[in-house]
């Protein structure tokens, strides 16, 4: 069993703020909790404790303790409680040290001191138990991320431990990685009658089948220790105020009951539970969106004709031909490694295709000079901080108009105080960048590339890994850009947003376009088409899809 | 026999090369290296796996080098205690003394490359630092560093591409000058260094939590053991380097390295 009683920690030079306070808890072998809470609340705190990494490298001060079985973690020696608990962490690429699959598995075996002779069985087993057994001699370079989590999950299943502990295991997996993570988390825990604990701030997926929730507030307390279910039903605000993101059918759901166009008799948690509980009017399920007002004319900003891409040998875009119109909100879409990346990049002028001709405003783009073309384009990239240069955040922002050289100082005082209260960084403007927050920093990078009023914007998953709240925000203002008439190309998995906000789709296969056309006209394919591009139907199509065939079976029964 | 180099055992490969470089420091005359060198690429030949494009490549531009040194060694030689025994190549009579010294450093470093190479081509890094640990008691905490750290070089060069890249949106243009260009270097320094020490602390804490605390006391997966053949491929390369030795005795060409230059 793990206890955890009356523990609250504090890091060194922040003696008034505690990262944890008074929490306790405890958890049987074979059950199962979700322990939700926003960043920043001292979830990976905990981890660390749960792993006996803290107290003992702990550069501050422990109260309270974690006893897992009879041994507190106060004298845990290094290593030793990995035999208990195995944790996932939530970066799949710095997991590992060795460069093949079964040498990775193999290395905690042998910190272990399991017998030579038996390691090699061992690798096997767990990786069957992830479904990886095919992989057992490949590099790790070589894993999808999705893959790389598999990997690091066998590797401590491979000690054999009580719990297991998930750090934010799919935060940076795309949305069909994490159902198949998430399915094989279900798999293992079933089989093996072990402790889950799983740390996350959003519910898709997990609680199907993990009933107890532990949150924790943004002040590191624990508010609440239940059943799940409960909470949504009575107390759901609470839920959203520390960022935590229902289901997204939930969502959906309840939204509708809201506006009095469904009722439920009991909360759907999936797609399959909307069914059997709620009766829901149609028109709901209608795409509504605000319409923005469009010119007469189609102005053609970017266009690319015949453009290829190869890297090492390897076609990454083949023939490439797209115009990209003025004021229009565009969703890249497609699996990974189709070259959605790649085709933004070369679009904006970042890479050089090796063949083709890309204009902007009808001009060959290598006839500009980069410094217009700046001017023009915008792009903020998957990780905002490589885009980071000075050490402010009101500089950073000030930087681009202070580089023209043509702005006076109190214009740019002007022009960025705006920036910040547009992009809610308002009070933020001298603090480091490096230490905002993930969701600040995400914002701060789409300031710095709208403040000279760039009138096409690109951006390569704004959302990733970000919790409901911050997505809130950055998608609010994106739209916002978009009603000023800033062209938004946008690469995503997330349908819902596509659904939401695109006004058109381009999908991407194997580095070629192979569909360009609206949302609505998107969700019309068929099953097996979305399929093999590897997307997925949003929300509401999913449940209009459901209900229709629902009605035709009710139809064909009662004739 | 076409992949014997690759199955010795890596440590004791490395100990092997690492002597032979020792003895052929103490050897000074062109014929001595020559042969030895020779015979170093021959049994890379006839006993080594090797991706003979990248071998190709390296030795080349190894010998190019070595050309290099050759022509500034003559050209830059001190008096020669003999300047009237000559020797006439191509279109220039050049006194013999420097000509030999020159060519003994030249074959020398030829001889240490073949060797280098013999020994990179046909090791996995990881099976060296394995063997390492496991044969010479190297320290787990250092080795199992090191591979972590050679998973990160890939990982840090994309981050380089990247961090360049979002810079140049940004507007900052390419550098002009030595100035500016330790200017860029020192403004890219940030964001990398600032995810290194991340990656790092991540990989160390991933690491503990599989149970590493640096002990010596582990057991070993891929287990590496000294066989005969280990020390026989010691020994022939021994014998074979006294035999050259003796040889160029004989020929009269034969001279210790006496601290000249």
């Amino acid at each position: 069993m793990i206890n955890v009683s009356e523990l609250s920690l504090w890091f060194d030079g922040n003696d008034e703020k505690a990262i944890i306070q008074t929490l306790s808890f405890q958890l049987n072998k074979g059950e199962a909790m979700l322990l939700l809470g926003p960043s920043g609340s001292g979830k990976s705190t905990l981890t660390r404790c749960l792993n006996g990494i803290y107290p003992r490298e702990l550069e501050g001060m422990l109260k309270g303790d974690i006893h897992i079985y009879d041994h507190s973690i106060r004298e845990a020696h290094p290593g030793t409680i990995s035999k208990q608990v195995g944790v996932v962490f939530q970066d799949p690429e710095t997991q590992f040290c060795m460069l093949t699959v079964e040498d990775e598995i193999a290395f905690g075996l042998e910190n272990i001191r399991t017998p030579s002779n038996e390691i090699e069985a061992k690798i096997d087993e767990a990786l069957e138990l992830v479904q990886l057994s095919s992989y057992k001699h490949a590099s790790i370079n070589t894993l999808s991320g999705g893959q790389k989590q598999k990997l690091a999950l066998a590797c401590v299943l491979a000690l054999q431990p009580n719990y297991l502990v998930l750090d934010e295991p799919t935060a940076n997996l795309d949305p069909k990685s994490t159902k198949e993570f998430i399915q094989t988390i279900r798999h293992v825990w079933t089989e093996q009658q072990i402790g889950l604990i799983v740390i996350e701030h959003q519910l898709e997926g997990w609680i199907t089948f993990i009933n107890r929730a532990f949150i924790l507030s943004k002040t590191g307390k624990g508010i609440y220790d239940g059943p799940l279910v409960k909470l949504i039903e009575t107390n759901r605000e609470m839920l959203q105020q520390q960022g935590i993101r229902l289901p997204k059918i939930t969502d959906l759901v309840l939204t509708a009951t809201r506006q009095n166009k469904a009722s439920y008799k009991k909360i759907p948690l999936s797609n399959e539970d909307v069914l059997s509980s709620v009766t829901m009017d149609a028109s709901f399920l209608e795409r509504n969106r605000v319409e923005i007002a469009k010119p007469q004319k189609k102005n053609v900003i970017l266009s690319a004709s015949d453009v290829n891409l190869y890297k090492n040998q390897q076609r990454i875009l083949n023939q490439l031909t797209v115009r990209l119109y003025d004021q229009s909100f565009v969703a890249i879409v497609g699996p990974n490694g189709s070259g959605k990346t790649s085709m933004t990049r070369l679009l904006s002028g970042i890479d050089r295709p090796s063949n083709g001709d890309i204009r902007l405003y009808q001009r060959p783009l290598n006839e500009w000079q980069e410094k217009d073309v700046r001017k023009q384009i915008g792009y903020v990239f998957q990780n905002p901080e490589h885009q980071f240069i000075t050490d402010t955040v009101y500089n950073e922002i000030a930087f681009s108009l202070r580089l023209g050289g043509e702005h006076r100082e109190s214009v740019i005082q002007e022009q960025v105080q705006n920036t910040l209260s547009h992009c809610e960084l308002q009070g933020l403007g001298h603090l480091h960048p490096y230490s905002l927050s993930q969701g600040q920093k995400r914002r701060l990078s789409v300031a710095t590339m709208i403040v000279d009023d760039q009138q096409v914007l690109f951006l390569d998953e704004p959302t990733f890994g970000q919790d409901a709240a911050s997505t809130a925000k950055i998608m609010d203002l994106l739209e916002q850009r978009h009603r000023q008439g800033t062209t938004i190309i946008m690469v995503t998995h997330d349908m819902d947003l596509v659904d939401k906000y695109a006004d058109r789709v381009l999908v991407l296969e194997k580095g070629e376009i192979v569909a360009d056309q609206s949302p609505d006209q998107l969700w019309k394919q068929e099953k097996s088409v979305i399929k093999r591009w590897h997307l997925d139907y949003p929300n509401r199509i999913q449940l209009k899809q459901q209900m229709e065939e629902d009605r035709h079976a009710f139809v064909s029964k009662s004739t | 026999m076409r992949s014997f180099l690759n199955q010795l055992n890596p440590s004791l490969k490395a100990i092997t090369v690492v002597l032979l470089v020792c003895l052929l420091t103490f050897v000074f005359d062109p014929f001595t290296p020559l042969i030895y060198c020779m015979f170093t690429v021959m049994v890379t030949i006839i006993c080594g796996k090797v991706a003979w494009k990248w071998y190709t490549l390296y030795f080349s531009v190894i010998f190019l080098l070595s050309f290099g040194m050759l022509w500034t060694t003559i050209a830059f030689a001190d008096q020669p205690t003999n300047p009237g025994v000559t020797m006439h190549i191509l279109f220039w009579d050049l006194p013999k003394e420097d000509v030999t010294v020159a060519a003994a450093l030249t074959l020398r470093m030829l001889a240490f490359a073949s060797l280098s190479f013999m020994f990179i081509f046909t090791t996995n890094m990881v099976d060296f630092i394995l063997s390492v640990m496991q044969q010479f008691k190297l320290p787990p905490k250092l080795a199992y560093g090191v591979l972590a750290g050679y998973r990160f070089l890939p990982l840090i060069k994309e981050e380089l591409i990247q961090i360049r890249s979002a810079h140049r949106i940004r507007g900052i243009h390419r550098a002009n000058g030595i100035k500016g260009s330790i200017q860029q270097y020192k403004r890219f320094a940030i964001p990398l260094l600032a995810g290194a020490i991340r990656k790092a602390e991540r990989t160390a804490i991933a690491m503990e939590s599989k149970g590493f605390n640096g002990d010596r006391d582990r057991t070993f997966y891929r287990q590496f053991t000294l066989k005969w053949k280990d020390w026989g491929f010691l020994g022939m390369m021994l014998i074979v380097f006294l035999i050259t030795v003796l040889f160029s005795m004989k020929l009269g060409y034969f001279s210790w390295y006496k601290g000249q230059f």
